[in-house]
């Protein structure tokens, strides 16, 4: 009876990690063990890397910054992390008479990964050098940069601001 | 049959083979699900286990065992589907008129085998062949063929594939790791329904302290 019972439960627990598996697609056992740790509620990011990343983020290094960012958070499970990855590649490919179209889509895709892990898929960060505080207003300023229409155009755009 | 065998050591090694016979690797790692092909042809393929004695599935479930006895012949009876369906899913390939082509030579093949219904050791030594001669045609053949990096004549060969199907076949080809992690996994699938039950008997011996045998 015991044997049976010991067998029925690794039997679920190993039919869920497969089930998460087949749907979370990791790409590298990091981000396998990190998913699986942060169903449990066990996942921390490297502060020492995330903190290394925010002092790059701020000296307007952004892909130094990003490179701290994926070390400190290797499994991608960190919505916060996710979030400034996201905000790296907006800046970096801000430009007052173009923007570019390929960083942009990187941060749509970092952005897109902290909704997805954040709590709810709502996240804030209470970040006062930031133009943009949430994931819903960072998304929304990408997929403007992405977007062709006849604004585009208008002279006015070279004098707004990055955030 | 064991309760540690029905109970631990099926599910894991039919888990592993559902584990292991998604897996896919190129420029990146994905785990894909059974193609509904390979759930109808994994249903084939039990009841052909059955047909021809391969393993008795009264000998899982049947009424004069206990709930708890009872629960782990489910758990083997749903792991060897699922193991059945990602089994199959790794010898067919994915898309096209190849995906059509293999689903249709393992629906024969297996179709053969149920009437045949040859008995436990003919069956097995059909289904190692079947899913070798697959592995082979799959994992050895196609992905020498649409490996990326060929000469020019490799390259006019497979375009004269394509054109002459009208673009019907077409493959992936995937890296080195996918034929070994496939080759792995049939062989834990192998081994799994060699060890599966053939006759309903132990539990009734156990439980009632008598030596009934029921054939």
């Amino acid at each position: 009876m015991t044997v049976r019972v010991i067998g029925l439960l690794m039997t679920v627990l190993y039919s869920a990690v497969i089930v998460w598996l087949y749907s979370a697609q990791p790409q590298t056992g990091a981000q396998a063990m990190g998913g699986l740790a942060a169903t449990i509620g066990a996942y921390r990011i490297d502060q020492r890397s995330f903190d290394d990343g925010l002092a790059f983020f701020r000296q307007d290094k952004f892909p130094e910054a990003r490179m701290a960012f994926e070390r400190a958070d290797q499994a991608r499970r960190d919505a916060r992390t996710q979030f400034y990855i996201a905000y790296s590649f907006y800046r970096e490919g801000w430009g007052r008479f173009y923007s570019d179209d390929r960083l942009f889509r990187l941060g749509l895709e970092a952005v897109a990964r902290a909704i997805e892990v954040a709590p709810g898929n709502r996240l804030t960060v209470e970040d006062e050098t930031l133009g943009m505080r949430t994931t819903d207003e960072l998304k929304a300023e990408l997929q403007r940069g992405l977007q062709r229409d006849a604004s585009d155009l208008n002279p006015l755009r070279v004098f707004e601001p990055r955030k | 049959m064991t309760p540690v065998r029905e109970a631990i050591v099926l599910p894991a090694l039919f888990l592993t083979v559902t584990l292991l016979g998604g897996l896919r690797a190129s420029d990146t790692v994905s785990l894909l699900p059974p193609s509904l092909t390979a759930l109808v042809l994994a249903m084939l393929l039990m009841a052909t286990l059955v047909r021809s004695r391969t393993f008795e599935p009264l000998a899982l479930m049947n009424g004069s065992r206990s709930i708890a006895e009872n629960s782990s012949g489910l758990v083997v009876l749903l792991s060897l589907f699922a193991a059945s369906a990602q089994a199959v899913n790794a010898v067919l390939p994915e898309r096209g008129l190849l995906h059509a082509g293999f689903a249709v030579l393992f629906f024969c093949q297996l179709m053969t085998m149920s009437a045949a219904a040859s008995g436990r050791m003919p069956t097995l030594r059909g289904l190692v062949v079947l899913f070798g001669s697959l592995f082979v045609l799959r994992h050895i053949v196609f992905e020498a063929l649409y490996a990326p990096g060929g000469g020019l004549l490799h390259r006019v060969l497979t375009a004269m594939l394509s054109g002459a199907s009208l673009g019907g076949i077409a493959y992936d080809p995937n890296a080195p790791v996918t034929g070994y992690v496939a080759f792995l996994t049939l062989a834990l699938y192998m081994i799994g329904v060699l060890l599966l039950p053939i006759r309903p008997t132990e539990t009734l011996v156990r439980r009632t302290g008598v030596a009934v045998r029921s054939s």
